[in-house]
């Protein structure tokens, strides 16, 4: 935990997004530091989607720049970043509704594997190993999920589809994740148990998170940095006190 | 916790497989020329149905000019064995498949730059005419009069000497022999890695995508594999119908194995081989019925789709699971949705 890092894991420098005349994200600069959980929070229609849209290369950034480890990803299609080391979620989770829960990690798992080179021949593989089952066991165990391996994604509970989303992108072992949304729609008591998930995840695995999120005592809980987007530019960035104590923040966000 | 046996099916395909091979062994025992050639067709319609649902039923796109894969596989196969009719029956075969991926591959880098849904399904329509035209007005391939003088070269089989392979029984089990390969090769390719990630593709692509799957390049090279298939289906027909005509490069072609597809079901490896031998065994039996044929054909299509959403075998699953007491999944993939989002 002592270990002091210089350099950002992700960085995002002057950041534009246009869609047509619409400027959605204008200057938007941050930086996730490894091992921290970093915030982006601001009112609906702020930029929140469109800058995870960016960094995780969903969207190309119209100016700007994204570097992912010194290494700039403006340009890399979203599937080369994530076989770079960058996880995603979506706001709403996306899983495989067709296939079981155990077939939905099975498919993150050969996909990490299938990224390696010269796999070719392991595509044509019909059975799978049991080093790939044991481990899809034991991530599935750590999300609270062990024990639904046989469902169906589709009829899962909406807080069992985001724990298998997050579940699947674990899978992948990568250094950064980026988490749009992971409590929304969920119930208290999910969440309750989604924070502790999250915050085990960055301590024990020392990932660097990026999330949005609506919920305050989340935020103030996970974040060890948050940075505040309304109308699509940074008003704020700094630690949770400071961001809670900023007038600008508490006038077009916070609202007390 | 016990890891799930993934591979449970595989008994009941390899006994499937096994009923199917058995049956039509056993054609020549007991039909006349004109059902032995029309059993060597339906295998051939087999390997065809299989290749398009790799695409359909599999990945989720849309492809309505199924036929140019097929007909450059018939025209290649057919224009060796006419121009070298002491050459070799597998050089001919082989060519054709490799036609059908090689145009597959062009179209596909085309047609998918875009989408895999409703602009894809049309752009392979018009390459598809566009070959038809080509070979329709071209005296290369015979323009509508067809290509004829296709000869069926001796073979040599191991322990058996040459084989003559203009005995219709020989050509049968010739063709029986190499449908079988292909069926067991497209049946690796729907249940291997590759697979899933393509039925993982159609349910949820962005997920896909973020999971580190080249999507694009996945749905290219399944493109391509399917027209390698239906170039091997057309490269087989060659021979065996010693005659080909424009027509199977005509849109109506194309439907065909979208109906064997729709007959049989997509969302099954079987469906397609349940399709066809269905659909021909319906036009084989009403073909005395002028007029009446396209109407029991229809009415049965409209059957089966509107009580059977999963086609035949779609429907067979069903039955069994109703038998066993299981509950019945809906997870049947539609057809015509576009990435197979469930309308």
């Amino acid at each position: 935990m002592t270990t002091v890092h210089s350099q950002p894991t992700l960085q995002a420098r002057g950041v534009f997004k246009n869609y047509g005349a619409i400027k959605v994200l204008k200057n938007v600069s941050l930086d996730v530091m490894p091992g921290t959980t970093h915030a982006v929070i601001g009112p609906n229609g702020a930029g929140k989607t469109t800058l995870f849209k960016v960094l995780s290369g969903e969207v190309f950034a119209s100016e700007g720049s994204v570097a992912f480890e010194d290494r700039d990803v403006s340009k890399v299609p979203g599937y080369a970043r994530v076989r770079s080391g960058i996880g995603r979620t979506f706001q709403v989770a996306r899983v495989f509704g067709e296939e079981s829960v155990m077939d939905n990690m099975a498919l993150a798992l050969e996909s990490r594997e299938a990224s390696k080179p010269g796999h070719l021949l392991g595509a044509l593989k019909v059975a799978r190993s049991s080093a790939v089952l044991d481990e899809c066991m034991e991530i599935l165990g750590q999300v609270g999920l062990a024990g639904r391996t046989r469902e169906q994604a589709g009829v899962l509970a909406y807080g069992e589809r985001k724990r298998l989303e997050l579940a699947m992108t674990l899978a992948l072992k990568p250094r950064m994740l980026l988490l749009d949304e992971p409590m929304a729609g969920m119930s208290p008591g999910d969440r309750i148990a989604a924070v502790e998930l999250l915050s085990r995840i960055s301590k024990e695995l020392s990932m660097s998170i990026l999330l949005t999120e609506h919920d305050m005592s989340v935020v103030f809980a996970l974040a060890d940095h948050v940075t505040v987007l309304n109308y699509g530019e940074v008003i704020a960035s700094g630690s949770p006190e400071e961001v809670k104590a900023s007038p600008l923040v508490r006038e077009v966000y916070l609202g007390h | 916790m016990k890891p799930i046996d993934f591979n449970k099916n595989k008994g009941t395909d390899l006994l499937l497989g096994a009923l199917l091979l058995v049956a039509f062994l056993a054609v020549p025992l007991w039909a006349d020329k004109g059902l032995i050639f029309l059993a060597g067709v339906a295998l051939v319609h087999i390997v065809f149905a299989l290749s398009f649902n790799t695409i359909s039923g599999l990945s989720g796109m849309v492809s309505f000019g199924h036929a140019a894969y097929f007909a450059i596989g018939a025209y290649s196969s057919g224009l060796i064995l006419r121009n070298w009719p002491e050459g070799s029956i597998f050089i001919a075969i082989a060519a054709g498949g490799i036609a059908g991926g090689v145009l597959a591959a062009v179209i596909g880098m085309v047609a998918l730059r875009r989408s895999s849904g409703n602009y894809f399904a049309i752009l392979t329509l018009a390459f598809a005419e566009l070959l038809h035209i080509l070979i329709a007005k071209s005296s290369w391939f015979g323009r509508e009069d067809g290509l004829t003088g296709i000869q069926r070269p001796l073979i040599n089989v191991p322990g058996m000497g040459a084989v003559n392979l203009t005995d219709g029984n020989n050509m049968f089990y010739f063709i029986l022999a190499l449908s079988m390969l292909l069926l067991c090769g497209a049946w690796v390719i729907w249940h291997s890695q590759f697979g899933r990630q393509l039925a993982a593709i159609r349910q949820e692509p962005d997920r896909a995508a973020f999971l580190g799957v080249n999507i694009h390049q996945s749905r290219l090279i399944a493109f391509s594999l399917s027209g390698i298939g239906a170039g091997f289906a057309g490269a087989m027909y060659a021979p065996l119908a010693q005659l080909l005509t424009p027509e199977v490069a005509h849109w109506s072609f194309s439907a065909l194995p979208i109906l064997f597809c729709l007959l049989g079901g997509t969302a099954i490896f079987w469906g397609p081989v349940a399709g066809v031998l269905v659909f021909l065994g319906l036009e084989h039996s009403t073909r005395n019925i002028i007029g009446l044929s396209e109407v029991v054909i229809g009415t049965t299509l409209l059957f089966v789709v509107l009580v059977f959403p999963g086609g035949i075998a779609g429907g067979l699953v069903r039955l069994k699971q109703a038998w066993f007491k299981k509950p019945v999944q809906d997870e049947v993939p539609e057809f015509f949705t576009e990435n197979g989002v469930k309308s």
